[in-house]
């Protein structure tokens, strides 16, 4: 599998370490219902499908990429990097 | 008396040659690595452009100025400089102090150069990047792995030669492996011409 990463281009996989759901998001407040924590901790959804997913290309530029990978073919349909994906979040919230 | 620590070469300073491809430790050099702070990317690039007359690159590049300083693109917003020793690096960044991270890199990074016809060759049984002519030229920079050894990869100019910048403590593995890729000689694939 290769990743073609934003920063450096199309590199192999043993550049990159697998993270995992790259749309959980930790809840805001510390007060959170438990559920939420538990949600954000344990929870995966597991699709058959698009999945977005982070990886982080340690053996090159050290980005975090946010990766969409079909989880039957292992297409990859895109790949930015995660601080943009968390500006856009950010932007969104504030707007 | 305790015994006198003596600085010792990373690597044996006596150049290697197999089959026309040269390795050899680079010259000690400066070095400075500089990370622009959150949102100062900007302010950091005219500081460099003013004081060094030259544009930091935003792809993985090298690009070197005047006075022979070398500017390596090393990850976003990041560079790793390297002059001749004298060049007083740090004193001239200081001003960029405000709006980036400045750490001398000198005693972490060791330079080995492979040089010759065949290089190209060598290299790529080592490093997983395409370093094809119409893929990678002089002045292109990879960060990525020679067998598992994290290097900024650069090529320096069409012989082909490339630099390897390699962590000291693995400077002399990384060395060992490219001179076992050496007496391994140049793959049949690759003698054309
Ligand atoms: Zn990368």
């Amino acid at each position: 599998m290769r990743l073609n990463c934003p920063c450096c281009g199309p590199r192999g996989l043993e550049e990159f370490t697998y993270r995992g759901d790259a749309t959980v998001r930790r809840p805001e407040s510390p007060t959170a219902p438990a559920q939420d924590w538990v949600d954000y901790v344990y929870l995966r959804d597991n699709p058959a499908g698009p999945h977005r997913e982070l990886w982080y290309h340690g053996a090159g530029c050290r980005s975090w990429l946010v990766v969409t990978r079909d989880t039957r073919t292992h297409a990859i349909s895109d790949v930015v990097r995660a601080v943009d994906v968390a500006r856009a979040d950010k932007e969104g919230a504030g707007s | 008396m305790p015994e006198v620590l003596h600085p010792r070469d990373a690597v044996s300073p006596v150049p290697l040659t197999a089959h026309g491809v040269t390795l050899r430790a680079g010259a000690m050099r400066e070095s400075v690595s500089l990370a622009a702070f959150r949102g100062q990317a900007d302010t950091l690039r005219a500081f460099v452009g003013k004081e060094f007359d030259v544009d930091l690159p935003d792809t993985p590049r090298s690009v070197e100025n005047a006075d022979g300083i070398t500017f390596i693109w090393a990850g976003p917003n990041q560079w790793l400089l390297r002059a001749a020793p004298g060049t007083d690096l740090l004193t001239r960044l200081s001003p960029c102090a405000a709006f980036a991270a400045l750490t001398a890199q000198g005693d972490s990074r060791t330079a080995l150069e492979l040089r010759g016809p065949g290089a190209r060759a060598i290299a790529a049984k080592l490093v997983p990047v395409d370093l094809h002519p119409r893929a990678f030229a002089a002045g292109d920079v990879a960060l990525t792995l020679a067998g598992h050894i994290a290097v900024i990869l650069r090529q320096v100019d069409d012989t082909p030669c490339y630099e390897f910048l390699v962590f000291r403590s693995l400077a002399q593995s990384l060395h060992h492996e490219l001179h076992t890729a050496m007496l391994g000689g140049i793959p049949q694939a690759d003698r054309i011409s």
